[in-house]
């Protein structure tokens, strides 16, 4: 595999001398294995150690346009501190090579790299996350299963035979090692949690002024688009130009709490779009919308509707007044109005709903109507104090 | 005897608009779509009535009522707006404006406010009376002269009827009272709206930003 002319030494992600990313490259497998590799075979007679610099001398630097040569200073801190424990080992053992040491030096290479490569999703991400594939999570596995194999072998074969203090420095050094080495990962994962979390609040700032857009800009566009009277046409823009200039740098009124006159407006445009009809909105006072103010709100738009539909007048007048007693709506039109007793079913019953939506949050309703003079639905609602 | 008007309007298709639709019955004498013009043509052609819109470069409306207040005073101003701005309507009835209409009123409406002004009556849109209603709402403030700065329960019920919708000769009806008397009503209520110097209404005023 050397024998590929191609095979040069990698400037960027590099530990050392980028061989081991350069042969990793070559052979289109991570360069954490390719590392594990050498490191393993420095336990036979210090092999890996020769075949690296074999390779560093046969090869010659990649060029790249790369602007990334940093070196990973703490993974390669961890790496080599996790050698030199494993070198303080082969030197209080005075065995060297040895089996039951290669076998335990290879398993936490191998170990150590499939835990931190940097190509693949983390160990914590590969066990935490339920969308990372099944192969990463076997990895991590496998990872774990040579870490733990390979100390188990080291303490019942090797670990016998020399005092307790070395074991113990050995292992802490591994152990440190492997911690640093897994630092950058920790540190990633962290850092996707932050900014995982500052993109939900993005996102719901977005979908929050998506629904305000919606509500009015995209409401009045849409006015806009069916009416063909210019005056009209200038009286939504410079009413949403106002509205939407207050939402962007104006104080939400009364404390981001709805007013009720906000409501009737709202529902007078909804009238005016799907009727076709002018509604002159007129209010004085105002009161902070609550359950009485909402079915007021609701009886009002129904009572437009009514008038949009069957009155055949070419504006209706929606006023509202508040007081420190009582709020009240008067939907008026200038049409052919109505007998009581001789209306269609379907306005008796929009009239009947109307009072009943009234009345339930305890107010009270008046439909004031002759033939030929018109009609107006006054509701009547107590404020409620709070 | 036919009214002159002169139109006040820096737009001009509206004001090409309302030309078309006011001049079969009235004499339309000119029309200016600045404040400058407008206040040096006024001058010159001392019209009856002029139509006046609240939101212009160069001090608006208002500039125009007030300057040309000084020199002519016999020519009365009529406010029409898309403003939905209770400060500058209000602004403009107190610099001497007999009247506030918004622009889609209806042009027989339109005609019809302009022989009201000038017969020397207030109109009142259901805005307007809606403005004024709010302004002179709540507490009566300790003033010297508390008659300016209140209305009376009759001129309140007159302008809950036109902010409902309802014509001068139907808010009469209602009341079972005269136009003669609703036309009265309303003048009062123009002249304490211009008078009062019940310092709510420039609070009032000014905390509402948008109406």
């Amino acid at each position: 595999m050397f024998s590929s002319f191609d095979l040069s030494r990698r400037q960027s992600d590099r530990i050392i001398a980028g061989v081991a990313g350069g042969v990793a490259d070559e052979l289109g497998v991570s360069d954490s294995y390719v590392r594990a590799a050498f490191l393993s075979l420095l336990t036979v007679w210090g092999l890996g150690g020769l075949l690296y610099l074999a390779v560093w001398l046969m090869t010659y630097d990649r060029v790249e346009d790369g602007d990334k040569e940093k070196v990973e200073l703490p993974r390669a801190l961890g790496l080599g501190i996790a050698f030199a424990g494993l070198m303080l080992l082969l030197a209080s053992l005075g065995l060297w090579p040895n089996a039951a040491l290669v076998l335990t030096a290879t398993a936490l290479a191998f170990g150590t790299a499939a835990l931190t490569d940097t190509s693949r999703p983390g160990p914590f991400a590969a066990l935490l996350d339920p969308d990372v594939e099944r192969t990463s999570r076997m990895r991590v596995f496998i990872g774990i299963a040579l870490l733990v194999g390979g100390l188990a072998t080291f303490t019942s074969s090797v670990g016998r035979v020399f005092e307790f203090g070395v074991v113990f420095l050995a292992v802490v050094l591994t152990g440190l090692g492997i911690f640093i080495a897994f630092g950058p990962w920790v540190r990633r994962l962290l850092a996707d949690l932050a900014s995982e979390r500052s993109e939900r609040i993005r996102q719901e700032e977005r979908a929050e002024l998506a629904a305000h857009l919606h509500d009015s800009v995209l409401q009045t566009l849409a006015l806009i688009q069916r009416s063909d009277d210019p005056a009209r046409m200038a009286i939504l823009a410079r009413h949403q130009e106002a509205e939407l200039r207050e939402w962007l740098f104006g104080a939400a009124p009364l404390d981001g709490v709805d007013l009720v006159s906000t409501a009737l407006k709202t529902a007078a445009a909804r009238v005016e779009a799907d009727h076709q009809l002018p509604v002159e909105v007129v209010t004085v006072g105002d009161h902070p919308i609550d359950e009485a103010g909402r079915a007021l709100v609701g009886a009002a738009s129904e009572a437009m509707v009514n008038a949009a539909k069957h009155s055949g007048a070419p504006r209706l007048s929606l006023y509202f007044e508040a007081d420190e007693e009582k709020m009240s709506v008067y939907v008026t039109d200038q049409g052919k109005g109505f007998r009581l007793e001789e209306i269609e079913r379907d306005r008796k019953g929009i009239a009947q709903s109307i009072r009943a939506r009234v009345e339930r949050a305890g107010g009270t309703v008046d439909i004031a109507s002759a033939s030929g003079e018109g009609t107006e639905v006054i509701l009547t609602m107590p404020v409620s104090r709070a | 005897m036919s009214i002159d008007v002169f139109l006040v309007d820096d737009h001009r298709l509206f004001l090409s608009g309302v030309k078309a639709e006011l001049s079969e019955e009235f004499r339309i004498v000119g029309s200016a779509h600045d404040v400058d013009t407008a206040i040096a043509e006024i001058r010159g052609y001392d019209p009856d009535v002029v139509l006046v819109d609240v939101h212009m470069p160069d001090g608006g409306g208002i500039a125009v009522i007030e300057s040309v207040g000084e020199t002519n005073p016999g020519v009365k101003f009529l406010a029409l707006s898309v403003s939905d701005q209770a400060e500058d309507v209000i602004a403009m009835i107190r610099a001497g404006a007999r009247g506030y209409v918004t622009k889609t009123i209806e042009p027989p409406d339109l005609a019809d406010a302009v022989r009201r002004i000038h017969a020397g009556d207030a109109v009142f849109s259901p805005r307007l009376a809606g403005f004024v209603l709010d302004a002179f709402a709540g507490a009566i403030p300790s003033d010297q002269d508390p008659e300016l700065d209140q209305l009376t329960a009759r001129e309140k019920d007159v302008l809950r009827l036109i902010a409902r919708g309802f014509a001068y000769k139907q808010v009469a009806r209602k009341l079972e009272i005269s136009i003669k008397t609703v036309e009265t009503h309303v003048s009062s209520v123009l002249r304490k709206l211009q008078l009062s110097n019940r310092h709510e209404l420039a609070r009032w005023a000014s905390k509402r930003h948008i109406v």
